[in-house]
């Protein structure tokens, strides 16, 4: 191969791997504005179709976003750098898991077919959907049809007895302003915060407040609070850009799913 | 001007530095620094979630031959990369290019796809 040749690949490979792993800032996305820009009720109007900016399959994680590591993976099955310090057993519980999902022991529930469930729901990688009324905001992501549903009817979550844990959590908003607020509690024990294993406890507990920080562009400002499994709160964005020509296809997962073994191991066979 | 071989090869060293996305499950499975070409027969095309499968029988040098199983991404994504239902039918002639199985199985995921005239089938999938 002449010089030439390997100097353009590498420039090119160089500006591939950065422009792969660079997040701009959420104020530098340019979006598309909706219409109306308000609801009736004087509210942000946000219904309709939403992807990630960095396109398809990249999720967006921001200025606070993943170092070193491609956003959205989880192959090399390495600790995420931004976050808190973990507190026993759910350090050890992490540990292990990113050991057996390297050594193909176990498999990401996602990969079984189960909802992403919250937060990572958020952190789509197709697109999503926003519907508004006044007693609920419904968000669905295209990534294995999930929604969840924001009840802006109620200011307090079931009682424990009452609430049963569940993928999307119970979630209830109120609005700030144009600040979307929202608080979610009640996520199932076996969903991960994230895409390798994060593990949470009972009392965890999502706060998000949804602004749209200029026409078209949603961000979501996470804080996600543990003080059983974390010694601090862990914070992340994610940013969003209204789509009007996108249209949200069915995917369900468990149609073809080739790629689980009798041990319900992810495989590839 | 760069040959097409030149082009080809640069194309697919994007594609191998490309992070491999996370929709339904890790990519782990697959080795993302090989790439190996198929050239075989479309024996079956399963557009379906959570992953569309593109089979290939290929005939080896000793008369033998293979059924390779192309894993790749979802009809979503796809579809929006230029794919449909009917891109591929059985008894097609085809190029397939795939990172392989590591576990040595005869399959891979699927880097990019062409017809008997070297046309690109879709767009290619990173």
């Amino acid at each position: 191969m002449r010089a030439w040749t390997i100097g353009v690949l590498a420039a090119a490979l160089t500006t591939a791997a950065s422009a792969q792993f660079a997040a701009p800032a959420p104020e530098k996305l340019k979006g598309t504005a909706l219409t109306p820009a308000r609801l009736p009720d004087g509210r942000p109007n946000w219904t309709g179709f939403w992807v990630t900016p960095n396109g398809l399959l990249e999720v967006y994680r921001g200025p606070s976003g993943i170092t070193g590591a491609p956003p959205g993976t989880n192959s090399r099955n390495s600790r995420r750098q931004d976050l808190p310090r973990l507190k026993p057993p759910y350090d050890k519980q992490y540990e292990d898991a990113l050991r057996k999902s390297a050594a193909g022991e176990i498999a990401d529930p996602v990969a079984l077919c189960f909802p992403p469930g919250m937060p990572r729901m958020m952190g789509m990688v197709y697109g999503m959907e926003i519907l508004q009324t006044p007693k609920v905001i419904s968000i669905t992501s295209e990534w294995q049809a999930a929604t969840r549903r924001i009840w802006m009817d109620l200011d307090k979550h079931p009682s424990p007895d009452e609430l049963d844990p569940t993928y999307a959590g119970h979630s209830i908003g109120h609005w700030d302003g144009d600040v979307l607020v929202v608080e979610t509690v009640g996520v199932r024990e076996d969903v991960p915060l994230d895409f390798g294993y994060l593990p949470h406890s009972p009392k965890l507990k999502i706060i998000e407040r949804l602004s749209q920080i200029s026409p078209g562009v949603l961000v979501d400002d996470i804080r996600i609070e543990d003080p059983d499994s974390f010694e601090d709160a862990w914070t992340y964005k994610l940013a969003y850009l209204y789509k009007p020509d996108f249209r949200l296809r069915e995917y369900v997962c468990l149609e073809n799913n080739r790629n689980i073994n009798e041990e319900g191991q992810a495989v590839f066979k | 001007m760069k040959s097409a071989r030149q082009v080809r090869t640069l194309i697919l060293l994007l594609a191998l530095t490309a992070p491999r996305a996370f929709a339904h499950h890790s990519f782990a499975a697959f080795d993302d620094t090989k790439l190996v070409t198929l050239n075989g027969t479309v024996s079956q095309f399963q557009w379906t979630n959570p992953h569309a499968w593109l089979e290939v029988k290929v005939v080896n040098d000793d008369g033998s031959s293979d059924n390779w199983m192309v894993e790749m991404l979802s009809p979503n994504v796809l579809g929006r990369m230029g794919w449909n239902r009917a891109s591929l039918r059985p008894g097609d002639q085809v190029k397939v290019v795939l990172h392989p199985a590591r576990s040595g199985a005869k399959g891979g995921n699927m880097v990019s796809v062409e017809d008997k005239n070297g046309r690109p089938i879709g767009g290619p999938q990173q």
